[in-house]
């Protein structure tokens, strides 16, 4: 029986082999051509932002020269760039940047100090903390929005940093993503810690944290990311230009009546680049470990 | 879902000093818990709980001498007799409607080709991933140049293709093509975040239970249907939900693209929220609204569990 079974099967093998070989192909081919048609929106922006005649630029989108720049110039980002002015979108760039920065580094601080506690705290009364935090995860932040925007206004607040950084510095996603990861570390680092007489904020400053370089890269993305996109919020608590993120200011000029292609197109890529750099910096953590958790939370 | 406390160390011996210690922790650690309980509080149940009050009031955006009234349900009763929010939910639906699948096939047939073990694998996961990261602010920008009428890229390249037969299509004013035209970039936009959830759920599949169908005789597509799928299940579950609440909350899109229009074939709930609250400056009668989109929410994700439950997950 197994007499027969073996060469059966290295025969099955050898065929399965050759079929892959072809089934590779047809997979590249397949990625190639995926990959074109995802990519090649962002490149015709890209392509379209170094492009100095603004008559021209549509005229081109619609055939090969979407793709290609004969003197490619920076003009366009030079017109857009300023730091106060009409077209202040430098100003705009450096408001979004810092409002970026706030929420993430306090975001950072604030979940993992509350999902750390949450999964090797002694508290009374963690395990109910935890569920509400759960059950407040359902709550889209669009059916909050109304009743915020009140409250914010009556603490004078509106047209403020402030008001786009607090409300979104703690997210029961994030305390989540950390409590997990903290609860999947091994008891015996807690409690040799613990035997050495370090305190819970140093076990969790010292030993905790820097073994949570995925969980904090995949926060800072998905946090990074939310921050950088915000747009409903923003438009309702800002009125004047002073603190203003870029997401409103490319939509502010981008409805205007005549528009003004070329530097559309360089702000949209000025306010590409610190995402992509965040992205990039970080990647290497984020699809490994953004993951699992997710699927069950 | 699954939540796995870890255990407690054991309470050590009550000494004094011990017990002096043991309340330094516990300081320490409602330190550690409060800032976030306290943000959490403020600006996430204060303002849900405060929502159900304002939805049952007169409340207007800018504060008027008149005192705010208790109105009952009347915001409520004024909305389910409002054509525009029945048109604004029949519109997400059809949202949701064609988005799944657009949106989902894309994320899993990229997920199943990157999940392959092909050259510069890495390299196209980043590459497929870049429309996640892009602003859905830029995102508009470049689909609205996309879609010009009637000169755009688009209708260039049909035209091309059609040799002409095929007259321009005003994408985002006919209102028969508004909305398919926000499904079209949105499904651009979100499908990166769904395509890296599957790849985790094509992780998770064990490589033996592949071997074990190998040796059994089953031939790729049996694999794939006998063992990729019903491995995917709960994934499949989780994306389909957290892509319907997705589309149940489209706003910005249609905000910068098309405000609603044409003739409120684009207008979706959250856009009529924001409307009613800060153009008609009826904030109880916004909030209204928004209490009904949570209850919407909320049904969506009690479904969900109940089907994850049943897969046992």
């Amino acid at each position: 029986m197994s007499d027969l079974a073996i060469p059966t099967l290295q025969a099955e093998a050898q065929r399965e082999r050759s079929a892959i070989g072809s089934l590779r192909l047809i997979q590249t081919a397949c990625i190639l051509v995926i990959a074109l048609v995802i990519v090649s929106p962002l490149f015709m922006l890209l392509i379209a932002s170094l492009k100095d005649d603004r008559f021209q630029i549509l005229a081109d989108m619609g055939s090969f020269r979407a793709f290609w720049v004969s003197n490619p110039t920076l003009s366009n980002f030079a017109e857009v760039s300023n730091l106060s002015g009409e077209l202040a979108f430098g100003r705009y760039l450096l408001n979004s940047l810092f409002i970026l920065g706030c929420t993430v580094g306090a975001g950072l601080i604030v979940n993992s100090m509350a999902g750390f506690v949450l999964a090797w705290g002694t508290l009374r009364g963690r395990a109910l903390v935890l569920s509400l935090v759960i059950a407040l995860y359902v709550i889209p932040q669009e059916s909050i929005i109304m009743p915020l925007v009140i409250m914010v206004s009556r603490a004078g607040m509106t047209d403020t940093f402030a008001v786009q950084i607090v409300p979104w510095v703690a997210s029961p996603l994030y305390i989540f993503l950390f409590y997990q990861f903290f609860a999947q570390l091994p008891k015996e680092l807690f409690e040799a810690a613990e035997m050495d007489g370090a305190s819970v904020f140093r076990i969790y400053r010292s030993i905790f944290l820097p073994l949570s370089l995925p969980a904090l890269a995949t926060v800072s993305i998905l946090m990074g990311i939310e921050s950088w996109n915000q747009y409903l919020w923003p438009i309702l608590v800002t009125q004047t230009d002073y603190a203003r993120p870029i997401a409103v200011a490319i939509a502010t000029f981008f409805g205007q009546d005549s528009i003004y292609w070329d530097r559309a197109m360089a702000a949209s890529v000025l306010m590409m680049i610190p995402i992509l750099a965040l992205y990039l910096a970080f990647q290497r953590w984020f699809v490994s470990s953004f993951v699992g958790s997710a699927v069950k939370g | 879902m699954t939540l796995q406390q870890p255990a407690l160390p054991a309470t050590a011996v009550a000494t004094r000093p011990a017990r002096r210690r043991d309340r330094a922790r516990l300081f320490q650690e409602i330190g550690m818990l409060a800032p976030a309980v306290a943000l959490l509080t403020i600006f996430l149940a204060v303002p849900f709980l405060l929502s159900f009050w304002t939805a049952m009031t007169n409340q207007p955006l800018v504060p008027r001498p008149t005192p705010v009234r208790f109105i009952g349900l009347t915001n409520f009763l004024r909305i389910f007799k409002d054509d525009l929010f029945w048109t604004s939910l029949w519109n997400v639906s059809r949202f949701t409607f064609w988005i799944l699948p657009v949106q989902c096939g894309l994320a899993f047939a990229t997920a199943l080709l990157l999940h392959q073990k092909l050259p510069l694998r890495n390299f196209f996961r980043g590459l497929f991933f870049l429309p996640a990261i892009t602003s859905m602010v830029v995102v508009c920008v470049i689909w609205g140049t996309l879609f010009q009428y009637p000169t755009g890229p688009f209708n260039q390249v049909i035209g091309f293709l059609s040799g002409g037969r095929i007259q321009p299509i005003d994408w985002l004013g006919d209102p028969n093509w508004a909305m398919f035209s926000i499904v079209l970039l949105s499904a651009w936009q979100a499908y990166g975040f769904q395509m890296i959830v599957y790849l985790a759920g094509l992780q998770g599949i064990p490589d033996e239970l592949y071997d074990a169908a190998r040796i059994d005789g089953a031939n790729a597509f049996q694999r794939f249907w006998h063992v990729t799928m019903p491995g995917l299940r709960p994934t499949h579950v989780f994306v389909l939900v957290i892509t319907t609440i997705q589309a149940f909350k489209l706003y910005t899109q249609v905000a910068i693209l098309t405000q609603g229009g044409p003739r409120s074939s684009t207008e979706t709930v959250v856009h009529y929220m924001v409307r009613a609250g800060f153009e008609e400056q009826k904030l109880g009668y916004a909030s209204a609204v928004s209490v009904i989109l949570f209850l919407i929410v909320l049904v969506i994700a009690l479904v969900q569990r109940q089907l994850l439950r049943r897969f046992d997950v």
